[in-house]
């Protein structure tokens, strides 16, 4: 029967494979052997496999630093091997396998697979990037009080958009070091989709915040809408760089976004004064034309009011507890 | 000639005459006039000084109600001590204020019946010379002497202007006429020369109802006048005649009463601003001491009209939300005295005239006076592309009947032309 040795790293991630048809395979530092590791805690002869017509046994040649099954203390002697068995040597790791060995299922395309094809096209790549660094420098333009060149406004822009940039480089590298495609061309243009998409949020955020009153009772959904937006984008920079299950994605993209937001959320916290003399208030102004609810009299706001002047009474007896 | 120089004579020994007279009875006086101390009972240090007098042979002693707060505020902190012309000294204990004309009633215990000032029945006449007295330094009495400029014009709650220089540790001191008559209370200076007393009748007022009955609780006492006060202010604000006046073209309102002042500034000679800026600034120049962190009674009205030079609307709105975010109270308080505020916001437009603002409403609640509020309210026009009219108010210590009528008739006040 055939055996399937793989070479692999202490992560498990693949380093080579060879396949066999003889009855017996030899592994050491020596160029004798039939799989040559480069270990310098391997013997030149340090392993034998030998297939006696129905099992492939194992034996450990008498090396110095010894061979073991699986996470077994003691050194292999002649012992029949599963496919998938792990066996250590020296520090190298391989992995054994028959022709036999069930494979998992076909990975499907993920439905995402074509927006993602879409995403890494040149065109859009640029389009996105051009727009991103066109509404930063918009925005620098629009907050700035004082007269400013086309020039003064480049910079801004550019910096920004390479500062951003940084992300999906940050990632691709990491999926080449784990022995990953770094997809570099997918990263950058899912990336910068996602990017103008927050811009979009932000508008929409601000257009709801002008229009309705602080007694609108669903503000908390416009407020969650930058949060579903990240964890969208984390999840798609897991699926973009890492083969990994369906719950490992969804639960390193929660966890990338709770560390997003809880962490700027506890880095405001600890900033927060013991006491703030000033009102926090919603000072969001938008031009006459974004104005679309009917407007309350005065009367009704001043009614309104009435709730601050109980809520505040409260809050001197919260603030004596 | 012999006639001339003997009237000279006469009129100089007259006048010695005087000096003397005066001399003599503030020597008289000055066992009655004493240096009023605020001891840190844990570091056993004074903490501030001012000047007091007795008011009756028993020992009653009346000061400023800003040189003993720190008492009335944490009597568990501090004790209030005397020292009198001889440096002998002695606790008191704190009677009864009066916040708003900042007077206060302290008692020592005397063994016999002392001399003490005598309160005047009548105003002095302008132009007429007042004496400031004081204990500010371990001196011993000091005396100022200044003239009469009748009551300060601009002032809510009545203030005797005196011409002479009231230093800050004669605080509390009574000014008196020739007669040795208190006629006011020396109580705070605007520098060179120019002074402010409490009127005497503030005094009498405060020791009559004292003589009736005492104050059972310094705080609910304060919190009474604090509530009349802005009552009293809020309704003569809210009787007055609210003149419109133009700023831009928008259409602002101006209280016709003397104690609230207006100043104006704009950027018309910056010939590179991106925006025309208009300020007009209403205040009642006057507050109300607390402690030294905290004020209240005060109250402060603002426009700005802007209008775009060359502006797209979208940046003329994005630089106009930058001028609105980051109002704040003028009044100063800490987290002992009162909440943190609480907002609302909506888009309002008045029935009656044709702005649209977006505004802004922010309370806090004052934890020791309950029932008593600070106010911010903020409303910025969103209904002109190039234009906007930003109205502003802040009011300090009002109760919510007062906080509601105002902010309303505020709202309903200011308009495009």
């Amino acid at each position: 029967m055939e055996i399937i040795i793989e070479e692999i790293s202490k992560g498990h991630k693949l380093i080579g494979r060879h396949k066999f048809s003889q009855r017996s395979v030899t592994l050491g530092r020596g160029y004798q052997s039939d799989i040559i590791i480069a270990d310098p805690h391997v013997c030149a002869d340090h392993l034998t496999f030998n297939f006696d017509g129905e099992h492939w046994y194992v034996t450990d040649t008498d090396s110095i630093n010894g061979s073991f099954l699986e996470n077994s203390k003691h050194v292999v002697k002649q012992q029949i091997v599963n496919s998938g068995d792990v066996i250590s040597l020296g520090k190298s790791q391989i992995r054994v396998f028959f022709p036999n060995h069930p494979v998992e299922a076909t990975a499907t395309f993920s439905p995402f697979e074509n927006l993602i094809n879409i995403a890494r096209h040149p065109a859009t790549i640029a389009f996105s990037i051009a727009l991103f660094a066109f509404v930063t420098g918009y925005i620098f333009y629009l907050n700035n009080g004082k007269e400013v060149t086309f020039t003064q406004l480049l910079i801004p822009a550019i910096s920004m958009t390479l500062m951003f940039a940084l992300w999906p480089a940050a990632i691709s590298v990491v999926s080449h070091l784990t022995k990953h495609d770094a997809r570099i061309t997918s990263q950058l243009g899912i990336c910068f989709i996602f990017f103008n998409l927050m811009w979009v949020s932000d508008v929409i955020e601000r257009f709801v915040q002008f229009n309705v009153s602080s007694q609108w009772p669903l503000m908390w959904l416009i407020a969650i809408v930058p949060v579903g937006l990240t964890f969208c984008l984390f999840w798609f920079n897991c699926s973009i760089g890492f083969h990994t299950s369906k719950r490992r994605r969804v639960a390193v993209s929660v966890g990338l976004t709770v560390l997003l937001f809880g962490g700027s959320e506890l880095i405001q916290l600890s900033k927060k004064p013991e006491f703030n003399p000033r009102p926090q208030y919603n000072a969001i102004l938008m031009t006459p034309n974004f104005n679309i609810t009917a407007s309350s009299s005065v009367d009704e706001f001043v009614e309104d009011s009435a709730e601050l002047f109980k809520n505040t009474t409260l809050a001197i007896d919260k603030d004596k507890d | 000639m012999k006639g001339i120089i003997a009237l000279l004579l006469i009129t100089i020994s007259t006048l010695c005459n005087a000096t003397e007279q005066a001399e003599t009875i503030f020597k008289q006086l000055a066992p009655s006039l004493y240096q009023i101390r605020l001891i840190d009972k844990a570091s056993g240090e004074k903490s501030s000084i001012g000047s007091g007098f007795q008011i009756t042979r028993d020992g009653l002693i009346a000061t400023n109600y800003h040189v003993i707060s720190g008492y009335a505020r944490h009597p568990n902190k501090y004790k209030i001590e005397y020292l009198d012309n001889k440096g002998k000294k002695g606790t008191l204990e704190l009677m009864s204020v009066e916040v708003i004309n900042d007077l206060a009633l302290v008692k020592r215990e005397v063994t016999e019946d002392m001399p003490f000032f005598a309160i005047s029945d009548s105003t002095p006449s302008k132009g007429e010379e007042l004496f400031s007295l004081g204990n500010p330094h371990d001196l011993g009495m000091i005396v100022v002497p200044g003239t009469y400029n009748g009551l300060k014009k601009e002032s809510f709650n009545d203030r005797i202007h005196f011409t002479g220089s009231v230093n800050s540790g004669m605080s509390g001191g009574p000014v008196v006429n020739a007669q040795t008559e208190v006629v006011g209370i020396n109580v705070a200076t605007s520098g060179n020369q120019i002074g402010f007393l409490v009127p005497h009748d503030k005094l009498v007022k405060l020791f009559n109802a004292y003589k009736i009955s005492p104050p059972t609780s310094i705080d609910e006492q304060m919190l009474a006048q604090l509530t009349q006060n802005q009552e009293k202010l809020i309704s003569t604000l809210l009787n007055s005649e609210w003149q419109l006046k133009q700023l831009g073209e928008g259409l602002i309102p101006t209280v016709n009463v003397p104690f609230i002042r207006c100043w104006g500034d704009s950027n018309a000679d910056k010939a590179d601003a991106l925006i025309l800026t208009a300020v007009a600034n209403c205040t009642l120049e006057e507050n109300t001491f607390l402690s030294s962190h905290f004020f209240t009674g005060f109250l402060e009205m603002e426009f700005r009209y802007m209008q775009a030079k060359e502006l797209s609307d979208t940046k003329f709105y994005t630089l106009y939300e930058q001028q609105i975010k980051r109002a704040g109270p003028a009044n100063k308080a800490r987290k002992e005295d009162v909440t943190e505020f609480q907002c609302q916001h909506d888009v309002v437009k008045p029935t009656l005239n044709g702005i649209k603002n977006k505004a802004i409403f922010c309370t806090r609640a004052y934890k020791d006076f309950s029932g008593l509020f600070d106010i911010l309210y903020l409303a910025a026009s969103i209904d002109k592309n190039d234009k906007a009219l930003l109205s502003h108010f802040t009011v300090a210590g009002v109760t919510q009947d007062s906080a509601m009528a105002f902010t309303k008739k505020f709202m309903e006040s200011v308009t495009w032309k």
